[in-house]
């Protein structure tokens, strides 16, 4: 019986050797209605696999008419598929469609219909419109929701026909229909033609059409209920009141097995949310809205990954949302890499007092996993953690500690990363670790790490005793240090030099020597010029500008701006709220402005960082405009007895705008602002970094093309804590890391032409 | 909020061997090219690394002219392009119910399946979605419209013969209640209820569960004629944490009462989904006690298993899997109860161990493993032991059928109910 079977199903697909379309031909012509039916089936199947049997057109038109259902279907599924490529010949179908439209059985007038709107050809427009006027008013609900979805169909080949013969407002006539699912259907399609209408006056939600999509939202389809729920968002309810009306009849859907439809509630709930004013009632909205939420992580991964990129929106708008459910998040081992990923993020946004211990274990937890970046991400967390909870400090430093003596090498290398941040925000706190670090000096080899532990050695210097062999034995290698590391190391020397003078003066003067005279990297080389100026002026300077107090340091939960983050809130469920990006920003046949790449950029810059787990610190100094400073400094002599760094470094205080990068910066805040995502680690030795890109002025460079160059460096050189300097240098060489996000596809290019 | 295009590829580990196998436009043509591209960033993701898997990647790739919408399932690719703004979660929840209904219509889903039933997947396809709209996605509804395939239709179409499907059925959707069609008769009038719960948990390695929930289903029969209207009432309805529902359950009945009122489809349904959060020192039916010690070469284990809190009830099928670490070459072992089983290619211990029954002695799995090469990262990597069992007639949350009664028929329904614990996703760290 099976091996029958299988030879019916091999029958269908036999290779089409020559002259099987002449076979075919003939049996489509046959006289048994079961041989023409089995050819049918034979076309169809070689159609699904792609082989051209267009040739047969007249011959299976000739078969549509029939009362056997299954037999026009199948005429029909071929002629959907082929008569674009023969367009005069889709005229011999019309007359059996038209006739169809008006069959007894309703289940074949809604066939016919839907099928003639499936037929994108203009012949087949010119007869559509009585038959689809006479569904339009059938008295079965069936036919009618169907001819709703038609009235769609045709608008998106031809408005003015669709307007001309008043479909639009028979549309609208039907979203008053007795039946719900008709309902559904008209709004599904008024939705769809508002959004490609010009005039947008196709469909605007008003009190009385809300009232009646709310009435069919129980009684109709789960798709149904989807499209209902997304016309809903687009009402402006008049008061909270009625805003809380609204949102009282959408949170059953919360209850509903169907994410999307779970999904699509909830983004009614949060725009609506913006209306109401009794907190009490805000309240038990937020508690509604947690259990749901959770339940759709049990789902399929692709299910759970929209989910946790949309919670993560909802929390940076919300905190107070899933407050007790952390547990949630933890990652199972088989989770795949990008629900991880986004669990890991949202652990973060949940850490609080209360839990960090939990959280704790389990990021340790994830530090000994396989997955090398997953790993890498862990670490970084739980610095974030250690920065944002401070009664937590300290024990995530001894997890930090805990994990070095693993002496697993990337680990060690993400730790030190990770603890150079934390010294930052608790100077002094956790001095008694230097030694530990410092053990592990020969295992970093990665230039993030290894200038971390050297930025800490240079801070440091006056309490790690053999501070100058540490640096020197960095030194050995100085030339062929990547620049980050030149640039840490030769700060360090200077710093190391103004704590232990006497110890020093050697070091320091090699220093200088090798970086100003063997190395070509201006931004190196130009720093040395400035330290060595420095120091050879006026020393006490020199101390005041690189042992300056840094800016404190924050971990940012909240990562989109306001404006971008309403304008999300609107596309919850969405592509927008997956790659947290405005629509326009990824849809990628559409121009846009400027304005909105900026704020694209801006967007991706955050969430960039968000993804690679990176801190993100902030300076809460605020960062003073730039370009009045750098004016200021265009006049300053480096030679003269009047140094720089005397003049005060604050001009105006505008406060960090949340909206995207800082792009401004005055000469001490220089690092952070452009490292593009605000990011300042180095404040110090940013500081120096401002010097240096005035230096490489000196070398040639206008000030309009600085600025110019500033604005342009500071967006790629994002989420790299040393690029700042790279960045400032301007020369064309900002430091970009790999994006690993999903919505990143720069590599593909070649491939673009394509589509 | 449209979905235009599907294309079912296979996918096999030879990059080389992908193959489209149901291509289907709802609207405009989109090009095949666009499965080449899909293609090529899965190939380009899965060679990021070597523990990377076809699992692993995005479901969500973005081109410049498509968003490439894709689920994996049984080997399968369903691949959507879309151009425009969309409801992600829409177009998966939508692709998730096509392996779901051929399920339904063929038993299994495969691409033999899938060629062996092209038409009537070609049909299903059709009726499930209108340029774009899901239109009738209900597996009641669908067998009205597209006829299953039966070894009688199969005979007939073999031979040749006519399958006259009459036009005489109404379509879904025509009835007042969507779901259930009338004329429903049976001499027999009986319903029955499973309730399934699977257990989501990790554990930590002494026995603690870190995170732990039960997601249970109600899963219906029903065989009661006419329009049967219901009310199922449970001993302890408070316990649920969140739930969903089938579309015939009146929502606002269980807000205020707290019992399920509804009139139910004919045949298999689920009634009802729920989820219960489980305290951390909530008892699990089995305790799995891990021990590894790793040196620079190797690792000595054992693995205990015991009952403890079943009801005295016997755990079947219980299975624990092991994955190891990449460079583990070795294995020796050796166990008291149950078989087990090395992989050498996918590094994968599994130990199927059975039937458990209470009192009797514990399973144990005790022996070593050595790596190929010594290595720090072998040396301090977690592991995280799968665990699979059932238990019948076992709640883990301890929701219990009440009563049922029935309205709008005379008739008295025979009722049955049986319950089960299943390991879901449940997991324990070594």
């Amino acid at each position: 019986m099976a091996d029958f079977i299988k030879q019916n199903a091999t029958r269908f697909f036999a290779n089409n050797k020559k002259g099987e379309n002449a076979e075919l031909l003939a049996d489509l012509n046959s006289e048994y209605r079961d041989r023409r039916k089995d050819a049918v089936k034979r076309v169809i199947a070689n159609m699904t696999v792609g082989k051209d049997v267009s040739s047969l057109f007249p011959q299976v038109v000739k078969n549509m008419q029939t009362e056997d259902l299954e037999m026009k279907k199948l005429v029909y599924l071929y002629l959907m598929n082929y008569a674009k490529s023969n367009p005069d010949l889709v005229i011999l179908a019309v007359n059996t469609f038209v006739k169809d439209t008006d069959h007894v059985n309703p289940l074949i007038r809604a066939l016919a219909i839907r099928t003639m709107g499936c037929i994108r050809v203009d012949k087949i427009l010119d007869h559509i419109c009585e038959p689809l006027r006479k569904c339009l008013q059938d008295d079965n609900p069936y036919v009618r929701k169907t001819a709703a979805i038609g009235v769609a169909k045709l608008w998106d080949l031809d408005q003015e026909r669709a307007l001309e013969n008043g479909f639009v407002t028979t549309l609208q006539e039907l979203v008053s229909d007795s039946n719900p699912m008709v309902v559904a259907n008209a709004v599904t399609a008024l939705a769809e033609m508002q959004e490609s209408s010009t005039s947008k006056d196709i469909f605007i939600v008003n009190v009385a059409i809300m009232n009646k999509m709310l009435a069919a939202l129980n009684e109709c389809t789960e798709w149904g209920q989807i499209a209902i729920l997304t016309s809903l968002a687009d009402y402006k309810p008049l008061d909270s009141k009625e805003a809380e009306n609204v949102c009282e009849r959408v949170i059953p859907r919360l209850q509903h097995a169907n994410g999307s439809v779970v999904l699509s509630a909830i983004r009614v709930i949060m725009i609506f949310l913006r209306y109401i004013k009794n907190e009490e009632f805000i309240k038990g909205l937020i508690k509604k809205m947690s259990p749901p939420l959770v339940t759709l992580l049990a789902s399929a991964p692709e299910v759970q990954y929209v989910s946790l990129r949309n919670i993560n929106l909802i929390l940076q708008k919300r905190p107070d949302i899933l407050q007790n459910d952390v547990r949630v998040f933890f990652c199972k081992y088989n989770d795949p890499p990008y629900v991880k990923r986004e669990k890991l993020e949202i652990m973060i946004k949940l850490c609080n007092d209360k839990n960090i211990e939990q959280i704790l274990s389990e990021l340790k937890e994830y530090a000994s996993e396989v997955d090398v970046e997953f790993v890498r991400k862990a670490v970084r967390a739980i610095g974030r953690c250690a920065i944002m909870i401070d009664e937590a400090s300290e024990r995530c430093v001894n997890v930090l500690l805990d994990l070095i003596n693993t002496k697993v090498n990337y680990v060690v290398q993400e730790a030190i990363i990770v603890i150079k941040d934390i010294f930052r925000k608790y100077p002094k706190r956790y001095e008694a670790i230097i030694p530990t670090l410092c053990q592990n000096l020969d295992s970093l080899d990665e230039p993030e790490a290894k200038g971390s532990l050297i930025w800490i050695i240079g801070e440091y210097a006056e309490r790690i005793e053999n501070a100058d062999e540490l640096i020197e034995n960095f030194l050995e290698t100085f030339l062929e240090e990547n620049s980050q590391v030149q640039l840490q190391l030769l700060t360090a020397t200077v710093k190391l030099f103004l704590k232990k003078p006497a110890q020093s003066q050697e070091i320091v003067h090699r220093v200088l020597q090798t970086a100003t005279n063997e190395i070509d990297n201006p931004d190196t080389r130009d720093r040395a010029y400035v330290y060595w100026r420095l120091l050879s002026t006026d020393p006490q300077a020199a101390k005041a500008v690189v042992l300056s107090d840094k800016p404190p340091i924050s971990v940012q939960t909240r990562t989109i701006s306001p404006a971008l983050m309403d304008e999300l809130i609107n596309n919850i469920s969405t592509l927008a709220s997956v790659y947290h990006k405005p629509p326009k920003a990824f849809m990628g046949n559409r121009a846009f402005s400027a304005d909105a790449v900026k704020k694209a950029a801006a967007a991706d810059a955050r969430d960039e960082e968000q993804i690679i787990g990176d801190a993100v610190l902030d300076t809460t100094s605020g960062a003073p405009a730039a370009k009045n400073t750098i004016a200021d400094l265009l006049d300053l002599d480096f030679g003269s007895s009047e140094p720089a760094y005397t003049s005060p470094p604050v001009s105006s205080s505008k406060p960090a705008s949340n909206n995207g990068p800082n792009y401004s910066a005055d000469l001490f805040d220089m690092s952070s602002d452009m490292s593009g995502s605000g990011i300042s680690v180095f404040g110090g030795m940013g500081g120096m970094g401002g010097m240096s890109g005035m230096s490489g002025m000196g070398m040639g460079m206008g000030m309009g093309g600085m600025q110019q160059q500033q604005q342009q460096a500071a967006a790629p050189a994002r989420n790299d804590p040393f690029g700042d300097l790279g960045g400032l240098g301007g020369f064309g060489q900002p430091q970009q890391q790999q994006p690993t996000k999903p919505a990143q596809s720069s590599a593909e290019n070649d491939l673009l032409g394509l589509f | 909020m449209t979905l235009f295009s599907l294309f079912t590829n296979t996918h096999s580990d030879l990059f080389s061997d992908r193959k489209v196998i149901i291509e289907k436009h709802w609207h405009e043509l989109i090009p095949r090219r666009v499965v080449d591209f899909f293609n090529d960033q899965v190939s380009r993701a899965m060679a990021d690394g070597e523990d990377v898997t076809r699992e692993d990647v995005l479901p969500i790739i973005s081109s410049p002219k498509y968003q490439l919408i894709n689920v994996y399932r049984d080997g399968l690719t369903y691949l959507s392009p879309v151009t425009k703004e969309v409801d992600p979660m829409m177009v998966f929840e939508f692709l998730h119910r096509i392996p779901d209904i051929m399920q339904e219509y063929f038993g299994q889903v495969s691409e033999t399946v899938i060629k062996e039933n092209f038409v009537t997947v070609y049909q299903l396809l059709e009726e499930m979605m209108d340029d774009g709209f899901p239109l009738t996605t209900e597996p009641n509804a669908l067998k009205e419209i597209v006829p299953a395939p039966n070894i009688l239709n199969k005979v007939i179409t073999t031979m040749g013969a006519t399958t006259s499907v009459s036009t005489r059925k109404m379509p879904h959707g025509m009835s007042n209640l969507p779901w259930r069609k009338a004329g429903v008769k049976y001499t027999s009038n009986e319903i029955f209820f499973d309730i399934v719960e699977e257990i989501d948990a990790i554990v930590d390695s002494t026995g603690k569960a870190v995170s732990c929930e039960a997601h249970g289903a109600i899963q219906t029969n029903s065989r009661l004629s006419g329009m049967p209207d219901l009310t199922l009432s449970f001993v302890n309805p408070r316990l649920v944490d969140d739930c969903s529902f089938h579309q015939s359950v009146r929502f606002n009945k269980w807000e205020s009462d707290k019992v399920l009122s509804f009139v139910p489809p004919d045949g298999h349904f689920r009634l009802m989904s729920y989820r219960v959060n489980l305290p951390s020192q909530q008892n699990l039916p089995i305790q799995v006690k891990p021990s590894i010690n790793i040196g620079a070469n190797g690792a000595k284990f054992d693995i205990t298993v015991s009952l403890r809190n079943t009801d005295g009830k016997p755990v079947e099928n219980t299975v624990l899997t092991l994955p190891l670490h990449k460079s583990t070459t070795t294995l020796t072992a050796h166990c008291n109860v149950g078989q087990y089983m090395f992989d050498p290619v996918g590094k994968v211990l599994r130990w199927d161990i059975g039937k458990i029954v209470p009192r009797e002695r514990a399973p144990v799995l005790s022996g070593s493993f050595g790596f190929g090469s010594s290595s720090e990262a072998a040396g301090n990597a977690g592991y995280n032991i799968g665990v699979e069992f059932l238990i019948n007639s076992h709640s883990l949350s301890g929701l219990k059928v009440d009563v049922l009664k029935l309205f709008n028929e005379s008739y008295k329904p025979y009722k049955g109910v049986r319950t089960m614990t299943k390991a879901g996703r449940y997991q324990v760290r070594a």
